[in-house]
């Protein structure tokens, strides 16, 4: 189990780097893609089981698809991945970086382990991540009309950011 | 823009402050900024010019990251103490994380590389609301705070009142040097934060007072640079001649209102034994006052040499609402004798 947990984790840091390494969209979104499922899985580790599904459906389906479409339209006829040196002397140094930090950091590899599973100290009716939601609902009626009116808002911000064609703030594409 | 959206925009700015100034939980104080930051966004880039679009998307950045760093920092504190309160927090890592993120949120020394840039690219209207609103609600959670760590406010507050004063230096753009200016004060609000948080709100204020009142006179004069303020004596003369008392003020001279949290935070500085820190602001307060008087030499104390035609025209009642100017001047320049009831009113 704590094997797989392993796994998990250093697919994170992958991503991460590959990420922050990547100087053109489509493949620092790729690394998102990584690490959004690997973290759903951290986050399954830890019990999270709905809102996991819940960042995989919205996150990954909505939010990057649509950034996938967006950045298809701003197209880049030769984007640089880590075929090329300075991009992939950069992910090696973020990857240096993490791995000596964490040695700096760490007392040692055998006393104690840096994995974590489950950690509820006792047993509960339902899931924590779903009493949350279903609190979200109920007690915490006022907040979820201000989160509502805060995406309303959201909505008009960006609407007149991007109103105008080509008179308008941002590039026509 | 449209109005209706105008109307929301700015709802939505009063509303995230106001979500900020009520919250005693971090994660709902974390909303109210972002939707502070969100809700200006529109305004900034409102005349569609790169440069304001350039300034909007700095903004953005910077706004965001110290969000994030925000959120990370009370995520935290939740973590290792397992509560989310504003004022509980006792952790030296989260304090720390927390403070850094609100100084880029306001704009301390060494965290004030966007400010002068994306002021830059605003009109003055809309420079304003981001330099007097927008600091409202990171100072009141900066109050809330316990600080960890005592020489962090003050290393953050000097640097600022330094870069505030040497950096305004070499400019002639008239919003870059508020820019600088709005550091430097942020610099001295940030000196005397964890001894005596009453001064703070009263150097904020004043700030905002003083601010206002230069913002509108150059509005109203339409001047972006030092050059085109050189003809306002004759446009405006009265607005000529009580900008350099603003000025003074911004600077710190006695007996203009200015002097209040300037001589208050000395002496309080001086009370904690930090009284070399304060020679030191002090001194800072020079550079300033330099740029200061150089602004007041272009607009007022010199008539730059001009055809006769230039210097006589037709003093039309101006269109713009000088009411507003009216009164944060006079408050600019006579508030000093006050400062027992305004200290009073201001105890926390």
């Amino acid at each position: 189990m704590m094997y797989m947990m392993y796994f998990l984790l250093f697919g994170l840091v992958l991503g991460l780097a590959a990420v922050a390494s990547n100087p053109s969209p489509y493949f620092a979104a790729l690394g998102l893609v990584v690490v959004a499922g690997i973290g759903c899985g951290v986050l399954i580790w830890h019990g999270g089981s709905f809102l996991s599904l819940i960042l995989f459906l919205i996150y990954l389906g909505g939010m990057l698809v649509v950034f996938a479409y967006s950045a298809a339209l701003a197209a880049e006829p030769y984007p640089e991945g880590w075929g090329s040196w300075p991009v992939l002397g950069l992910m090696l140094g973020y990857l240096l970086g993490v791995v000596s930090v964490g040695t700096l950091f760490s007392s040692s590899m055998y006393d104690e382990s840096w994995m974590v599973c489950d950690e509820f100290g006792e047993f509960y009716f339902v899931r924590g991540d779903m009493e949350g939601v279903a609190t979200l609902y109920s007690s915490g009626g006022f907040m979820l009309a201000m989160g509502v009116w805060v995406l309303l808002v959201t909505l008009f911000v960006v609407l007149e950011l991007t109103r105008g064609m080509s008179r308008g703030t941002l590039r026509a594409v | 823009m449209n109005p209706y959206i105008l109307t929301i925009l700015l709802f939505a700015m009063g509303l995230g402050t106001t979500i900020t100034f009520a919250s005693s939980h971090w994660l709902l104080a974390w909303m109210g900024l972002e939707i502070n930051t969100l809700a200006i966004l529109p305004l900034m880039c409102q005349s569609h010019h790169p440069r304001a679009v350039e300034a909007t998307i700095k903004y953005f950045l910077t706004q965001a990251t110290a969000a994030a760093m925000l959120l990370f920092a009370s995520i935290t504190n939740a973590w290792i103490t397992g509560q989310w309160n504003l004022e509980f927090m006792s952790y030296s890592l989260p304090t720390t994380l927390v403070t850094v993120a609100l100084a880029l949120k306001i704009g301390l020394a060494p965290l004030h590389a966007w400010m002068p840039e994306v002021l830059q690219g605003l009109d003055l209207t809309t420079g304003l609301i981001l330099s007097t609103w927008q600091k409202l609600a990171p100072f009141y959670l900066l109050l809330q705070i316990n600080p960890s760590n005592t020489s962090l406010l003050l290393i953050l507050g000097l640097a600022s009142t330094l870069v505030g004063g040497w950096g305004g230096l070499n400019q002639n753009q008239l919003r870059k040097i508020l820019a600088y200016s709005s550091i430097a004060h942020l610099g001295w609000m940030i000196l005397v934060l964890q001894f005596f948080p009453s001064l703070t709100l009263l150097t904020l204020l004043m700030y905002f007072v003083m601010t206002f009142s230069l913002f509108i006179s150059f509005k109203v004069n339409n001047s972006t640079t030092i050059n085109s303020l050189s003809m306002s004596w004759s446009k405006a003369p009265i607005i000529s001649s009580m900008v350099p008392f603003i000025l003074l003020s911004l600077g710190g001279l006695p007996p203009l209102s200015g002097f209040m949290p300037k001589w208050l935070i000395l002496q309080e500085l001086t009370k904690q034994s930090l009284a070399p820190l304060a020679t030191l602001a002090a001194l800072s307060a020079l550079l300033s006052l330099y740029f200061y008087l150089r602004i007041s030499y272009a607009m007022t104390l010199t008539m730059s040499p001009n055809i006769l035609l230039n210097a006589l025209p037709w003093r039309l009642p101006s269109n713009q609402h000088t009411l507003p100017l009216a009164i944060t001047t006079s408050l600019t320049i006579c508030l000093l004798p006050l400062t027992p009831a305004i200290i009073t009113l201001l105890t926390l």
